[in-house]
């Protein structure tokens, strides 16, 4: 049977007429023509989350904003991705996340590459003004495989899923409350685990510098420097 | 009299230990009707006539949680009965437990019925463990008189979590995982507990049905607003000489609750709902208490003319960014942003710019928020600034430092 294939919702992005099949999330709609939502935690080959909010949209007839990422489409569903409400609260949540970080970013690793700063460069977010306390943790190295700065961390549970979908080894999980919400390994203890391995899928999805490589004296930095332009 | 007894009838007259007791005041009466006259069609059909809605905070009608999940396929159902009970101010399901358990079991037993249950749990707060046994010596009682033939009543203990009462984050928990908010949809009523249809109620909504079937939805459906039906159990504690449980025909003045029953005086405020509530002014005190209005899980706090809002908004917001799961980027990291500013405030240090920091975060955390935690935690501070915006700026202008309890 073809019917599985067939376009059959139709529905309304930003004024235009879109369409797209069953079991499809409003983002992969949105991509699949064009329109680009800001998403954190997202990863297409892992399950959703729907933990960092960046995505929401606007849904006619919903009263608060949807995550694209993990929303299902509706036949008739009119969807606005880049109204004033959506991108001033998309905006509010980035700059939360910027307030909370730690803000190194010249001296980072991935500075150049972090899709935090990208986002709130794209939104515009400026120097955050929420004087919220800075998440700081001691910096863990006993691993040679990852080494984990937790205070670069923006939650976003990739690294949880990488390695519990793709190494299916589950060595991360959360712990702790409110602000103090971490992903740790055991009962938090630092990375040093017989069964983590050197595979560093976590750092390849981690979006911040959080995860990295650990460095060994004299190896060179990858990427280019971070240049700061006026 | 706007006072009514309908979900706590039989509380403080039965004995909670004794079954006998119970049957003697038409106990599982409504049950036997319902195994031996009723479809579970027609007792879904008789609950949405009811008009009754959920309890637990939402109001979500009752009977439409029920058809979905008996519709949605799967032989594998739940019901779960919520009596986590964690918001602020609340002690009702905690009376109601104590006094009438068998009423609740009666519920549970005519939900299963309907939803095409087979097992069912009890998720009860942690603080609440001494009613455990209570609980457990109910459940048998009826299970050998033999009521409980078509599903197995269990207990689970929260761990002391108020993020644990929201539903999904309450499934995560009967799981055995840390309880953390999940995205919707998919619903309960298809996906809930272990990916199975599940239907979450509160303690109060469940104490409603036995009397619905025995007395019948028209009965029901006449007390209470066109579109608040029956009565609401409320806790009422704070600036009030007589606190307690009361129970009230929705739709009832808040003045009748928190003026002529529990003797408050000199009244400031009311926080209705808890934590996360709507704060109603001396001026508002009429408002009638209904879903339409102003309700939330019932509970109400009164504060008189010797509290400070500021420093109770900083209290509330404190206790929810303390309970936040922590997973929803709005969640964790606005309620925190909120608790420092409402700091300042407390400590004469807020300015202008503040109050527009605390209207920004208002209007992002309720549109952008995982869980309704985060999506109701801006209430006090929107209803205060509403209705109560001179005590900000008058810290504003005299630098005013607030006692913080
Ligand atoms: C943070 C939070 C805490 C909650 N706590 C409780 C609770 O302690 N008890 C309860 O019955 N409902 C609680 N709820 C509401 C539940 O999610 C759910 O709506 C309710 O149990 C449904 O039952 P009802 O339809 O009978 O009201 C809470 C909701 C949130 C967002
Ligand atoms: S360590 Fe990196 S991948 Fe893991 S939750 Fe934090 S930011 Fe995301
Ligand atoms: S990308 Fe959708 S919630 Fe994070």
């Amino acid at each position: 049977m073809m019917w599985m294939d067939v376009e059959n919702i139709t529905l309304t992005i930003n004024d235009s007429s879109v369409s797209g099949r069953e079991g499809m999330t409003i983002l992969e709609v949105a991509k699949e023509n064009g329109i680009d939502i800001p998403t954190l935690c997202y990863i297409p080959e892992l399950s959703p989350t729907g933990a960092c909010r960046i995505c929401v949209v606007e849904v006619e007839g919903s009263r608060a904003l949807v995550a694209a990422c993990h929303t299902p489409i509706a036949q008739g569903m009119v969807i606005r991705t880049h109204s004033p409400k959506v991108l001033e609260t998309r905006k509010t949540i980035v700059e939360l996340l910027m307030a909370s970080h730690c803000g190194f970013c010249m001296i980072c690793e991935k500075a150049n590459i972090c899709d935090l700063r990208k986002i709130a460069a794209d939104l515009e977010v400026g120097l955050p003004r929420f004087e919220t306390e800075k998440r700081f943790y001691q910096i863990e190295d006993v691993s040679p495989y990852v080494q984990r700065d937790m205070s670069k961390c923006v939650l976003c549970w990739k690294c949880i899923r990488a390695c519990r979908e793709i190494a299916k080894k589950n060595v991360y999980g959360t712990a702790y409350r409110g602000f103090d919400a971490k992903v740790v390994v055991d009962c938090d203890q630092p990375l040093n685990k017989e069964v983590c391995r050197d595979c560093g899928i976590c750092i390849n999805y981690c979006p911040t510098g959080a995860l990295t490589r650990p460095k060994k004296l004299g190896e060179e930095k990858k990427g280019k420097p971070l240049v700061i332009s006026s | 009299m706007p006072q009514k007894r309908v979900v706590l009838k039989n509380c403080g007259i039965i004995d909670p230990r004794q079954i006998a007791t119970y049957l003697q005041q038409d106990g599982f009466k409504a049950w036997q009707k319902v195994s031996t006259e009723m479809t579970p069609e027609q007792v879904i059909e008789e609950v949405k006539t009811s008009g009754l809605r959920g309890r637990g905070g939402a109001g979500f009608p009752c009977w439409l949680k029920w058809d979905l999940a008996r519709k949605s396929p799967g032989i594998e159902k739940y019901v779960i009965c919520n009596a986590d009970e964690g918001e602020m101010g609340t002690f009702k399901d905690k009376y109601i437990l104590g006094n009438d358990p068998f009423s609740l079991i009666e519920g549970i037993a005519i939900a299963a019925y309907a939803v095409g249950a087979r097992q069912s749990f009890i998720y009860l707060r942690a603080e609440y463990h001494y009613l455990l046994d209570l609980l457990q010596q109910a459940i048998k009682q009826v299970e050998a008189k033999g009521f409980l033939k078509h599903v197995k009543i269990d207990i689970r203990l929260g761990a002391g979590a108020y993020v644990c009462g929201e539903e999904s984050a309450l499934m995560d928990s009967i799981e055995g995982k840390r309880g953390e908010a999940r995205y919707r949809p998919p619903f309960p009523t298809t996906e809930g507990l272990w990916q199975k249809p599940t239907t979450i109620n509160n303690v109060e909504t469940l104490m409603n049905i036995p009397q619905i079937i025995l007395n019948g939805a028209s009965w029901f459906n006449q007390i209470g607003t066109e579109r608040s039906k029956g009565t609401k159990v409320f806790s009422v504690s704070g600036d009030v000489a007589k606190p307690g449980v009361y129970e009230l025909v929705l739709g009832t003045p808040l003045r009748e609750l928190v003026v002529d029953l529990a003797a408050g005086e000199k009244i400031k405020a009311v926080q209705v709902g808890g934590s996360a509530g709507r704060i109603v002014p001396y001026d508002k005190i009429d408002t009638p208490l209904s879903f339409e209005t102003v309700l939330g899980s019932g509970a109400v706090i009164v504060l008189n003319e010797s509290r400070d809002i500021v420093n109770a908004v900083y209290k509330s917001l404190e206790f929810l960014a303390e309970e936040s799961c922590g997973k929803c980027a709005p969640c964790r990291e606005g309620t925190k942003a909120i608790v420092g500013i409402m700091e300042k405030f407390s400590k004469g240090e807020g300015s202008e710019r503040d109050i527009k920091l605390l209207e920004q975060l208002s209007s992002a955390l309720p549109l952008s928020s995982l869980c309704g935690l985060g999506q109701a935690a801006p209430f006090p501070v929107m209803d205060s600034l509403q209705y109560f915006k001179d005590s900000y700026q008058s810290r504003i202008k005299e630098k005013k430092v607030g006692v913080v309890k």
